[in-house]
């Protein structure tokens, strides 16, 4: 008796693994095979691709397991998963090799015979290798948690975060950089590493969370309230704000780079029509939808959650359709020059803007910068356009965080109208309150350490490169903002006793500063880290 | 009645609140309880994540850029910014203090709570229990045996409890409670005593002070970093091949000022190289082409002798306190080495020369060969002199002090692009025509950024701090000290088994491991 309850009970031992296990042996198959094969062999974008199917796929069978539990859908979302980390740690390796190949032909066709060190090829380079081994992370934990059978569940909500992680690489784009000589060091694969998989379980965590509130019985709509405000602050920030100001959508552009690596971002953005109309009516749908949830909560108005929800369902298909109307824009316009000189003509005062923004790079000093006049300005603009004019060309990768950000709003909608189906169905299939608690502390104490880890280890290599290891930079200070919180977190659940929501709400707040860490200060704030 | 009902419950209500206020303790131990207390700790982090992030949000002044944003604020915003030190944030006096009460928070209350750990899980650890607080434990079983002797039970129990890694310890246990009733109900009428065998088994007790380690291991990273800042500082120097110094350049911020103050070493160093090896080396010499920098120098101390080191990006090098780094080159082209191509005027085998960056050589007929200067992009300036028109290698040329073996010192421009025959600069000169055939690309100058650090501060910040605190936070998150009693008793006629345990952390493993010993044992049994 007692041997049957220890049997069906506790782990499955090492055979829980398997999955983990066979995704990472299977994935270094695969980088032999690019080794024997070269660049013949599938590359690594290809396999990227491969793996954000697999995790959508995954996922979709997930859902379907917890409205519809079969053991068929949940085995086929299992072995669909472990595909995807097969492919996102493949395309990771082969890329590795790619790289290596890439600067090597390099050097000997221009006669160079050194053989830098295989470290120098790590993909750990920019946001694009980032992402793909923050993707790996999330789904890494994900096939570790999935050990035991009633966690598999937290797959359907991990892994299309996962998914919309390798979505942004996708946008960001392949493109390999020219390595700056400061990130030539053994450290940068400890570094880098120990931050995608600490942003990976963190996102675990977080997924975990928002789980646990919903079992907790957080109502539906309060998350309505808050993706909605994700989602309007989304579409209100983008394109220097002006959907919301001005109804138009304006997409960045690209130059060519004569030397074959990543087009340089031009500093004009091109009107792509109808987007921002579509945009700003999506807004409204979601600020109509946020006000009912906000008339139903306060009043218990009956009347005012139907119409919440049913301007919830209207406002994520006006999303998607956004979306893929912005997509199909960017791809299908292709005399930007024309189409951007009658736009300056109408609206001569983006040539100050540009001109701006170029003088800007320029390093100069206060009063350089402030001596120069918008007169000048404008004339560094037209002279920018008159020099490139004919170059200039769009790309859903000029605003790869723009469309990452939109479709993550999309994403939120999407999950609080799934919540918002048979939720309390959806409530019973989800594992105990107790359990989900208990993982979340775990995965917190997992991330807290990694954050640590990430810490001292960029701490100690910025005092072997550039001399001081702690400087404020905005990548530093927001690694640290977000180790305090989850050390806030931790302080307050060990000795405050705050489990539950409390410690559910500080997991978002977390991995919410980990996401703002990892993109926002890569694109929005000037540092040392401009490259990642 | 009724009054003196209230009566005497005003009484108590008095008595209650002079006994509470006898209680209250004095207004220093109450100030130290905040001080140590975890909500203020909790408090302190909150406030730190505010400030650095506005830290983060606000360009700080010795970032690249500053001077733009700075430009582009409003007088209004200079004011305000200004005036509560934002620009500079992590430097502000409340930044500061802040830090210094954060550190004051993690001693006090480590030194408040560590007594009582030690107390609770090394001094006297709880070796017995009763029945009903095992029953209360999140983990519990009961289970019964035929076997009679206690002894020999505990004895099994101690050896599952080995077989899973706990250590254990068998106690003799009286317990004397309240008798209960078939129901459960405590009889607080009735007193029943209990004899027993308690075997204590436990793993991780160490986990217990990973805390305390966590907040050695940070004040040990804060102190470091402190000592550092206090007593170093941070300079740069240009480095040029061939330049001596003795003197490096301390850089301080006032918003967007930035002032050079001249610092004197205890030695003086020379540049001896400096290179920079290219990906492709018939690219420029910009960063994106770069595989390293490295720059040679030769230290002269008058105390220790001379030295001699190389420099090269992530690799810096310590001297005395000081520390030298890569930071960044002045990037006008020049070479490193140049190849000459010596045709005689008189005919014969052209001659093949190498010389490094103010280097020389002698050829075969005595004509010695100076290595002055190189131009990468020639041009004459308005004064008619040699000058360069740009830092990229557009036309490059290397000027030359010619001796020859009888003559006198003359200058000699080595063209590497193609000249007119009858262009003044390609007539023969010392016997030869001089063609600059091939060269080494470097900048002109590598600037090195310098950390005196006399204490190695930074070192032991974070190599003993950091590096601790990484182990520390492993041992605390990543194991735990898990907590298993047995209580044998003998009841109705049967020797019954209460488990119950606890874990401090991680507590789904600990319910497997809980269950394990629970089956081992009736195995065992």
């Amino acid at each position: 008796m007692a041997k049957e309850i220890y049997d069906s009970e506790i782990g499955r031992g090492w055979k829980g693994y398997m999955p983990a296990i066979l995704a990472i042996a299977g994935a270094f198959v695969m980088l032999g095979l690019r080794l024997q094969f070269g660049e013949s062999f599938i590359s690594d974008g290809a396999l990227m691709m491969l793996a954000l199917a697999c995790y959508i796929f995954a996922a979709l069978f997930h859902l379907t397991n917890l409205y519809a539990p079969s053991d068929m859908a949940r085995k086929i979302g299992l072995w669909s998963a472990t595909l995807g980390v097969f492919f996102n740690l493949a395309s990771w390796l082969v890329r590795w090799d790619a790289a290596y190949e890439h600067e090597i032909a390099i050097m000997r066709e221009s006669g160079n015979m050194a053989t830098p060190w295989i470290f120098r090829y790590v993909p750990f380079a920019n946001l694009y290798d980032l992402s793909l081994a923050f993707a790996f992370g999330a789904g890494i934990a994900t096939l570790l948690l999935a050990r035991r059978k009633s966690f598999q569940v937290l797959s359907a909500f991990t892994l299309p975060l996962a998914a919309i992680i390798l979505t942004l690489a996708r946008f960001i784009g392949n493109e390999f950089i020219d390595l700056p000589p400061v990130l030539d060091s053994y450290w940068r694969p400890i570094h880098v590493g120990v931050a995608s998989l600490s942003y990976g379980v963190a996102l675990v965590c977080f997924a975990i969370a928002v789980i646990y509130l919903l079992k907790d019985r957080v109502k539906v709509e309060a998350m309505a309230i808050w993706s909605s405000i994700f989602a309007i602050g989304v579409i209100g920030s983008i394109s220097k704000f002006s959907v919301l100001t001005e109804f138009v959508y304006r997409a960045g552009l690209f130059v060519p780079n004569t030397s074959g690596g990543k087009p340089f971002s031009a500093p004009f953005r091109l009107d792509v029509p109808y987007v921002g109309i579509a945009l700003a009516f999506c807004a409204l749908l979601l600020a109509g939808a946020l006000a009912s949830f906000l008339v139903y909560l306060y009043r218990e108005h009956e009347g005012a959650k139907t119409v919440g929800h049913l301007l919830l369902k209207i406002a994520l298909i006006a999303q998607i359709l956004t979306v893929g109307l912005l997509v199909s824009e960017i791809r299908g316009t292709k005399d930007v020059a024309a189409r951007l000189q009658a736009q300056l003509t109408a609206n001569p005062s983006q040539f100050v803007t540009a001109g701006r923004g170029i003088v800007e790079r320029q390093d100069l000093s206060a009063k350089e910068f402030a001596a120069i006049t918008p007169a000048q300005f404008e004339q560094t603009g037209r002279q920018y356009m008159q020099m490139n004019g004919d170059k200039l060309y769009l790309s859903v990768g000029t605003n790869p965080v723009e469309i990452a950000g939109l479709i993550t709003a999309l994403a939120g909608t999407f999950f609080v109208v799934l919540f918002a189906f048979r939720t309390d169905k959806l409530r019973e299939r989800l594992p105990s309150l107790e359990s989900l608690d208990s993982l979340m502390y775990k995965t917190a104490c997992l991330a807290f350490a990694g954050l640590a880890m990430l810490l001292i280890t960029g701490a100690i290599w910025a005092n072997e490169s550039w001399g001081r290891p702690w400087g404020f930079d905005s990548k530093e200070t927001g690694a640290l903002v977000a180790w305090l919180t989850y050390a806030a977190f931790l302080h307050t659940r060990i000795s405050r006793g705050w489990t539950g929501r409390s410690s559910a709400y500080f997991a978002v707040l977390g991995f919410l500063l980990v996401i703002f860490t990892y993109l926002g200060v890569s694109y929005l704030l000037p540092g040392l880290h401009s490259y990642a | 009645m009724i009054f003196i009902l209230r009566m005497s419950a005003a009484e108590e209500t008095i008595g209650g609140r002079e006994a509470v206020k006898q209680r209250t303790k004095p207004i220093g131990d109450r100030a130290l309880d905040f001080l140590s207390s975890v909500r203020f700790g909790v408090t302190l982090l909150c406030t730190l994540v505010v400030l650095s992030m506005i830290g983060m949000l606000i360009i700080q002044q010795n970032v690249q850029g500053f001077d733009t944003y700075y430009a582009s604020l409003t007088p209004a915003e200079k004011l305000v910014y200004g005036s509560l030190g934002f620009f500079d944030i992590y430097y502000a006096w409340y930044f500061k203090l802040l830090l210094l009460i954060l550190s004051l928070n993690i001693i006090l209350a480590s030194i408040d709570r560590f007594p009582t750990v030690w107390k609770n899980y090394f001094k006297r650890p709880k070796l017995t229990a009763t029945r009903s607080w095992l029953r209360e434990q999140s983990q519990n079983a009961l289970i019964e045996t035929d076997e009679r002797d206690e002894n020999t039970v505990a004895d099994r129990i101690r050896g599952v409890f080995a077989k899973n890694g706990l250590k254990a310890r068998i106690t003799n246990f009286e317990h004397t409670d309240y008798a209960t009733d078939t129901a459960g109900k405590k009889d607080f009428t009735k007193l029943t005593s209990s004899k027993g065998l308690v075997v204590f088994g436990e793993s991780g007790r160490l986990n217990r002070i990973g805390a305390y380690l966590v907040h050695v291991c940070l004040l040990t990273l804060f102190l470091g970093h402190f000592v550092a800042l206090q007593t170093g500082f941070d300079a740069d120097v240009r480095m040029i091949p061939g330049d001596a110094t003795d003197q490096i350049q301390m850089i301080e911020f006032d918003l967007d000022k930035k002032e050079k103050f001249n610092v004197q070493l205890p030695f003086s160093m020379t540049c001896t190289d400096i290179q920079q090896r290219l990906i492709d080396p018939r690219g420029s010499i910009d960063v994106t082409n770069t595989l390293d920098w490295r720059t040679q120098i030769k230290v002269d101390d008058p105390e220790y002798g001379a030295t001699t080191a190389d420099i090269s990006m992530n690799k810096p090098f310590s001297y005395r306190g000081y520390r030298f780094f890569q930071a960044q080159t002045i990037p006008v082209g020049n070479a490193r080495t140049i190849d000459l191509n010596l045709i005689p005027q008189n005919g014969g085998e052209p001659i093949k020369v190498t010389i490094p960056r103010t280097g020389e050589t002698t050829i075969a007929d005595g004509t010695k060969i100076e290595y002055e200067e190189f131009l990468p992009d020639f041009t004459f300036n308005a004064e008619g002199k040699p000058d360069t028109r740009s830092g990229d290698y557009n036309n490059p040329v290397a000027i030359l002090g010619v001796t020859p073996l009888q003559g006198e010192r003359i200058r000699v421009f080595a063209f590497g692009g193609a000249m007119p025959e009858n262009a003044p600069v390609s007539a023969p000169k010392a016997g030869y025509k001089w063609k600059l055939a091939d060269y080494e690309k470097s900048p002109f100058a590598h600037v090195l950024s310098i950390k005196y650090d006399p204490f190695n501060g930074a070192f032991i910040a974070w190599y003993f701090g950091g590096f601790g605190l990484i182990g520390a936070l492993s041992f605390v998150f990543f194991f735990s000290h898990r907590r298993v009693w047995a209580l044998i008793e003998e009841k109705d006629g049967e020797t019954q088994i209460v488990f119950g345990g606890n874990a401090n952390r991680n507590h789904l493993a600990f319910e497997e491991k809980f269950k394990k010993v629970v089956h081992d044992a009736k195995k065992e049994l």
